[in-house]
């Protein structure tokens, strides 16, 4: 009886394990508190708005085109601490890069991180109904535009994923996609971000109509389709709304942002700090702190790492009286030389090599500094489109258009110079088209604009040494990324 | 304690005892010679009793039960509790380094209260390496380490191999168990109380370059790149020797009190202590500060009830300085320039302007303030029936409990123009402004950030035990268990602004007078993780010759999605005790054991919900000027996601020698499959945004293979001498046997600011190797360079000469090609030695650890021109011949500083860690003043260090995972101490 009463114990004993066991199967299924999980988002208004938000925010990678547009063409050299220092920017400087480059995978990357963001909320952009949807739609359309338009600038043929995050597994199976299709991708999200977008901003830091079809233009002249750009460019023109700001020294000020030239701006704020190990993770640009004057205790400038310092030529490309000259290129000994107490003022020259010249647009000001660390963020926005740009687009999609209107591009190329005090000019024909590009360079520099317009006008070769044609229109296509594809994809020529 | 607390100051510093010599070759003589000598062979006339039988009749606690050293079928490596509080270190794990093949303890920084890295039979994955550890029961956080004391440590078992199986899922880092010390029973209630205190000082300053010498390689360097030199005066004497400022002698001090004892039924322990330790550098800017208090009860509640209580309970309070990385105190000593004083004539510090990112260490010292306290209980109530005297039911309830509180004020403070980490607007410490909406701007003064976390754990278990003779050979023993575990944390912090005065008297968030609170923010986190397991081991033998046992445990995680959530792990291990063998006839070696393991085991150590895509990527843009948060999606998805699974083989052997000695000889094979990774993945997923992150995978193989020796001797001699040693070596190698698809190899840690990556994790190579170009000299003249085979771009004389990898005759900076494997981390050996020795009273003893082959890379250079160096750049290249491993120095652009084998050292090292004289008063003389006992000692850490590493200290662990191992930043060094110590018994 005894003997029973144990072997009863030790079932219930038993028959308990195997309860507490699969009894337990449901306090796994825990979930994360306070969180959204991608898969059931977008419920309300306010989702499509966040996820927007987080479109925009990559955006803010706007610092690495400033650097490779400027580095590779023939208008900065890398600078920097030393020749390993952001190496992949040296690697560019000298034509000497290849597949293996960090900076360019962080372009390849990054814009694919804006693009994907964007495919999210259009993937779901059925999900409810709300007024003002539209305009949602439209400014992720107008970002995944962006990215493409940065990314094919950069490479060439890219994969175009649209509407679509992409699974795990279904990388390998994608190709890349003939750059026309891409292109076409790109006018067709434009195109309906200009028919949906007004004019005006509601919130400061959102893309307009203005945007769109400035955007829309530049693509058209990447393309060479001049007549479309014309069209579309001079909408933005006729439209009356923009105009040249009157003091080009002070353009690029914080307190001269969001004036009547600014077309399409990257926005920025100095307020959060961050970490050099993840630029874009910042919410200030990286580029003025990286600009900066290395280790330099004077007036007016804040000091910074000496990155992107233009070159001689650059700074003899200008006429002596034009006042773009100084606000583009900092003669950084003459400047020192007129400051009262300059014997004092030290900076020092960077072992990644030295011009003399400092960026004048992108460069830490003192009263411009970020927090809490100012070598690193900047409050200081990047002028993706100013209407000076509109305008030198337009000139040129006029004299190069097969129906030329040489009168009409002159007259914008002098509005351009008349801002400056530069004297007008008179040209006409291959002379004219010569003298808007010369112009770009003249207005646009130190923005990221050069290598592209080079590329893009055919004059890279004669002004880049070491620029070989047939290669270096294009960059390669980060190795790694093809590895990780599959390896599958073509790499461009002769890389 | 004033009576007692007497300090010791002796002059270390001028009496270095460090020394250089060809490390490898010393400790490799040392290690042979001490094998040798205790040998078996050697025959030790005048012996009287050997120990060899007690050690095998030792009861171990192997999880969910204990066995018998001799029955046991596995590897393991045990520990008595005398022997860790013996060395007087303030960690347990530190007490541990040295102690058990097979166990590497690295010391990720000697800053007081500072964590150490224990490895198990080597690194086995890419993620959490740290071994499960288990306190009476009760699963703890090899990060809560800190809470222990080390005197309340009965004994330590360390499962190393396939037989740690019973923890299942989380059992592939090896195990390691901890009991407390708990009474006897039948015994008198017994009061002890034991103190050291003592003085602690760095057991090494660097050779760094005083103002003369200074001047001199400066002005030479700024003239080789055609700048104007900048020392008019190179006769500066000696100048600022920043580190005689840095480094300060600092206090240690350590009381404890105990009782214990029993009656028939009812055993207990009870305890408190207090330890005190402030750093050698920053005093108490990096201090640690621990009480602890300890109930163990165990009671016969009838016959068949046993209740057995434990609660331990700690209260801990830590401070540290920036350490360990590029910006730390140590960083910026060891570049500080000598020519600049430390204060002006005003008597502020100094700003070290030259180079923007180094800023004066003592002013960083001055205005670091930051506190942590944790208040910890953790504790089980256990409850078992006996329905027979074999059969028994335990269920118990473990728990722990911690809080800790942070808090970290940053005042408005300014080192000098453009230094990143002033947070004042200028020298005046004017705040900075922020434009909070458009057009309003506010000041932002001095900070307070105050975090309050808590963590909760719970963990029930059941288990029946049962055991079974069958007729007088046959043993069966089975034990079925089940565990539900729960883990759950919370937290809030907040930052608040403008604290009053600048001072940190109103460090407190209260305290705030940020306008409308607008710069105030907040921030929680909170996590749960759960675990359910079910596990069974059964256990055969025959006539006490033949064991074998196996175990099965079935672990559920939350951790994992529903795809994958449950795990087996099995493991079968057997022994044979060959001396039981009526053919064995060898009576000078009476015990002779060979064992045999295979199992399973896994790791889940992963961050939770990692198989579900979450939306808490960062996704933050500027509009109207005013950050604003959207969202973006964080981790990408993998709804498959699994555990680690480590298989391990292990092959073992036990002799015991009539003369004392014991030799425990084991091979093991660890096989580490399904790594938890989150590599790379190709860019169109998307993932390379802010706070977006590749998914989790599991890809990647690791193997570990190695020999352990655990040797030990022990006698008495009749002449009333008694000595143990003990000798422990490892061997190990560890080699990546696979990466996951498409990836050529996991980049590690960088190498100087915004440099190369140095460390990786490749299939082939060592996990956390280092990869750079081979020097092979300096180029000698231009000549050289101009007929040399191998060009090297921008090369001239006096320059590094890098050897061409891949044959293409060019030296390849843009891509990998002409990179190899140049060191890695891992030592090929690790040995530890513990002698002791008494005669009459007195005791001596002895804890001695090496490290062999491993390599550290030297990354606490500033590589700028202004910068000061090491006392080796001295013999720099001057001209042709001078030198052929030294390059020139030269303000001009070059690629000597890019990552190769000039800035890789050995770092293999013999340290003695311990060395104590202790005087134990004869128990009738104690009895005559009122004592049952009393010991007094003199002891001393860290008081001989044999290297050729020029840093502050070759045992360093790791400092980002595991592949950080082996980089130097200006490590935090472990201090050498002079402790003197007493322990009375009442």
């Amino acid at each position: 009886m005894r003997k029973f009463g144990i072997y009863k114990k030790g079932l219930a004993v038993i028959m308990a394990f195997a309860l507490t066991n699969f009894g337990c199967q449901k306090f796994l299924d825990v979930n994360p508190l306070y969180t959204q999980d991608a898969e059931n988002f977008f419920e309300t208004p306010v989702d499509y708005q966040r996820a927007l938000t987080g479109v925009y925010d990559l955006l803010q990678s706007s610092f690495i085109t400033v650097w490779i547009g400027e580095i590779a063409s023939d208008n900065s050299i890398a600078g920097g601490e030393s020749v390993t220092d952001t190496e992949g920017l040296h690697e560019i400087d000298e034509m000497g890069h290849d597949a293996v480059n960090q900076e360019l995978r962080n372009v390849f990357r990054w814009n694919y991180a804006g693009i994907t963001r964007a495919n999210y909320l259009l993937e779901n952009q059925n999900k409810i109904d709300f007024d003002g949807k539209d305009k949602i739609i439209a400014q992720a359309r107008f970002l995944r535009a962006y990215f493409y338009f940065e990314l094919v600038k950069y490479f060439g043929d890219v994969p175009l994923i649209v509407d679509k995050r992409l699974g795990a597994d279904e990388v390998t199976t994608v190709d890349r996609t003939p750059k026309a299709q891409v292109y076409a991708q790109i006018e067709s999200d434009l195109k309906y971000a200009a028919d949906i977008l007004g004019w005006d901003a509601a919130i400061k830091g959102e893309v307009t109509k203005g945007a769109s079809l400035s955007l829309l233009g530049k693509v058209y002249l990447y393309q060479d389709k001049f007549d479309k750009a014309a069209d579309v460019l001079d909408q933005v023109i006729n439209q009356g709304r923009y105009a040249l700001f009157n003091d080009y020294k002070s353009l690029f000020f914080v307190a001269n942002e969001n004036n009547a030239e600014t077309v399409f701006d990257v926005e920025y704020s100095g307020a959060e700090g961050g970490s050099y190990g993840c630029l874009i993770c910042l919410e200030g640009n990286a580029a003025p702190g990286f600009h900066g004057i290395r280790q330099y205790n004077g007036p007016v400038y804040g000091d910074g790492n000496s990155y992107n310092l233009p070159t001689q030529n650059l700074y003899d490309a200008f006429d002596a009286t034009d006042i773009r000259r100084d606000a583009t290129c900092l003669d950084i000994d003459a400047f020192i030389a007129k400051q009262p107490n300059s014997g004092n003022i030290k900076y020092a020259k960077g072992a990644g090599g030295h011009s003399g010249f400092y960026n004048n647009k992108y460069i830490k000001r003192q009263g411009e500094i970020g927090l809490p660390d100012n070598d690193l963020t900047s409050p200081v926005n990047y002028r993706v489109i100013r209407y000076a740009d509109v305008l030198l687009m337009s000139a040129e999609a006029h004299a190069r258009s097969n129906s030329p209107d040489y009168s009409k591009a002159l007259g914008y190329l002098n509005q351009v110079r008349n801002r400056v005090n530069m004297p007008a000019l008179s040209s006409t024909g291959n002379q004219l088209i010569e003298d808007i590009w010369n112009e770009r360079r003249l207005e646009l520099s130190g923005e990221g604009h050069r290598f592209f317009d080079l590329v893009r006008t055919g004059k890279a070769a004669d002004a880049i040494s070491g620029f070989v044609v047939g290669k270096h229109e294009l960059f390669p296509i980060p190795r790694v990324e093809i590895d990780l594809a599959g390896g599958t994809w073509k790499q461009n020529n002769n890389y | 304690m004033k009576g007692v607390g007497f300090y010791l100051l002796l002059k270390l510093q001028k009496a270095n005892l460090e020394m250089k010599l060809n490390s490898s070759k010393i400790i490799l003589g040392v290690t042979l010679a001490s094998i040798a000598f205790f040998l078996p062979k050697v025959s030790l006339a005048q012996t009287e009793s050997s120990d060899t039988a007690e050690k095998i009749d030792e009861v171990v606690v192997v999880g969910y039960g204990t066995a018998k050293k001799k029955e046991f079928t596995g590897a393991n490596s045990a520990l008595k509790g005398e022997s860790l509080e013996k060395l007087n270190l303030p960690r347990l794990d530190q007490a541990l380094q040295g102690q058990i093949a097979g166990v590497t303890i690295n010391t990720n920084s000697g800053s007081p209260g500072g964590g150490s890295s224990i490895r198990i039979r080597g690194l086995s994955t890419f993620g959490d390496n740290d071994p499960l550890i288990i306190v009476d029961g009760v699963i703890y956080d090899s990060e809560g380490l800190n809470a222990l004391n080390p005197n309340d440590i009965a004994s330590v078992n360390v499962l190393k191999d396939a037989t740690a199986g019973i923890y299942g899922v989380r059992a592939a880092n090896g195990v390691i168990i901890i009991e407390t010390k708990k009474g006897k029973k039948n015994q008198k209630p017994q009061i002890e109380i034991s103190g050291y205190s003592g003085m602690q000082q760095t057991a090494r300053k660097m050779d760094l370059l005083n103002a003369t010498e200074y001047a001199v390689l400066k002005n030479e360097m700024f003239a080789n790149g055609g700048q104007s030199m900048p020392f008019n005066n190179t006769l500066l004497g000696t100048g600022t020797s920043w580190q005689d400022s840095v480094f300060q002698t600092a206090p240690i001090q350590n009381y404890n009190i105990s009782l214990q004892g029993g009656t028939d039924r009812t055993t207990y322990s009870i305890g408190g202590s207090y330890f005190k330790q402030d750093g050698i550098v920053g005093l108490d800017k990096a201090s640690f500060e621990r009480w602890n208090g300890r109930v163990n009860l165990n009671t016969s509640l009838s016959p068949k009830w046993r209740l057995n209580s434990v609660l331990l309970y700690t209260h801990e309070q830590r401070s540290a300085l920036p350490e360990n990385g590029i910006g730390s105190v140590l960083y910026n000593t060891i570049n500080a320039f000598p020519t600049d004083p430390i204060r002006d004539d005003q008597g502020n510090y100094t700003y070290l302007e030259e180079v923007a990112d180094i800023i004066n260490p003592l002013a960083q010292m001055a205005n670091s303030y930051n506190w942590s306290k944790v208040y910890k209980f953790v504790g089980k109530e256990e409850l078992s029936y006996s329905f027979m005297d074999n059969l028994t039911f335990t269920n118990r309830l473990n728990y722990n409990l911690a809080w800790v509180n942070d808090k970290t004020f940053s005042p408005l403070v300014w080192y000098g123009p453009g230094k990143a980490q002033n947070t004042a607007l200028n020298e005046n410490l004017d705040p900075t402004l922020v434009e909070i909406a458009p057009g309003v701007e506010i000041e932002r003064g001095a900070a307070v950030y105050e975090g309050r976390s808590s963590f909760f754990d719970v963990n029930f278990e059941s288990f029946v035990n049962y055991e079974k003779k069958i007729g007088v050979l046959h043993n069966v023993k089975a034990m079925l268990g089940t565990s539900i575990f729960s883990r759950d944390g919370e937290n809030l912090s907040g930052t608040a602004y403008n604290i009053p005065n600048n001072s940190v008297d109103y460090a407190d968030i209260s305290a705030n007078l940020a306008q409308g609170g607008y710069l105030n923010n907040t921030g929680s986190w909170q996590f749960q993780e759960r675990l359910v397991s079910l596990f069974l081991r059964t256990e055969y033998s025959y006539a006490n010759k033949y064991f074998l046992s196996a175990i099965v445990r079935r672990d559920g995680s939350s951790k994992f999605g529903p795809n994958s959530r449950y795990g087996t792990f099995p493991s079968i291990s057997g022994s044979w005790v060959i001396n039981e063998e009526k053919f064995y006839t060898y009576s000078s070696l009476p015990y002779l054991k060979m064992r045999l393991s295979y199992g399973v085991s896994g790791n889940d150590q992963i961050q939770n919900f990692a198989y579900r895509g979450l939306l808490n990527g960062e996704g933050v843009y500027v509009f109207n000027d005013i950050i604003t948060s959207g969202v973006a999606i964080g981790r990408a998805a993998n709804p498959d996601l699994k555990w680690e699974t480590t298989g391990q083989l292990n092959w073992g052997l036990d002799f015991g020698w009539k003369n004392g000695v014991n030799l425990t000889m084991n091979y093991f094979r660890k096989s580490t499959k399904d790594l938890l990774f989150q590599p790379d993945v190709s860019g169109l997923l998307g993932t390379a945004g802010a706070g977006s992150y590749p998914p989790i995978i599991n890809a990647g193989n690791v193997l570990n293979q190695g020999i352990e020796l655990e040797a030990s001797y022990s006698k008495r001699f009749r002449n009333g001498f008694y000595t143990t040693v003990a000798l422990n070596g490892t061997w190990l190698t560890n080699v990546v046997q696979k990466v996951p698809e498409g990836v050529d190899f996991i980049p590690g840690a960088g190498f100087g600011v915004g440099g190369n990556v140095a460390t990786r994790f490749q299939e082939g190579f060592p996990i956390g190797y280092f990869v750079g170009y081979r020097t092979a000299g300096v180029w000698q003249t231009q000549e050289e360079i101009d007929n040399s085979p191998v060009k090297q771009a921008g090369a001239k004389p006096g320059d590094l000469k890098y050897t061409d990898i891949n044959g293409d005759g060019v030296i390849n900076f843009s891509d990998d090609s002409d990179k190899e494997m140049i060191g890695s981390p891992i030592p090929d050996f690790t040995f530890g030695f513990n002698f002791n020795i008494s005669y009459k009273g007195f005791d001596l003893s002895a804890n001695m650890f090496a490290a062999i082959g491993q390599e550290i890379i030297r990354n606490y250079e500033r590589q700028q021109p202004y910068a000061n160096m090491l006392t080796s750049k001295i013999e720099r290249w001057t001209g042709p011949n001078s030198t052929n491993s030294n390059p020139r120095l030269t303000t001009e652009l070059t690629r000597n500083t890019v990552f190769s084998d000039f800035y890789v050292e050995d770092g293999s090292f013999l340290r003695l860690r311990n060395l104590q004289v202790g005087y134990t008063l004869n128990p009738l003389t104690a009895k005559k003043i009122g004592l049952t006992g009393l010991r007094i000692y003199v002891a001393a850490n860290n008081l001989l260090t044999i290297t050729n590493y020029q840093g502050f200290d070759p045992d360093i662990g790791s400092f980002g995972g595991a592949l950080g191992a082996g980089v130097d930043y200006g490590f935090y060094p472990q201090a050498r101490n002079i402790m003197l110590g007493f322990s009375i018994k009442l």
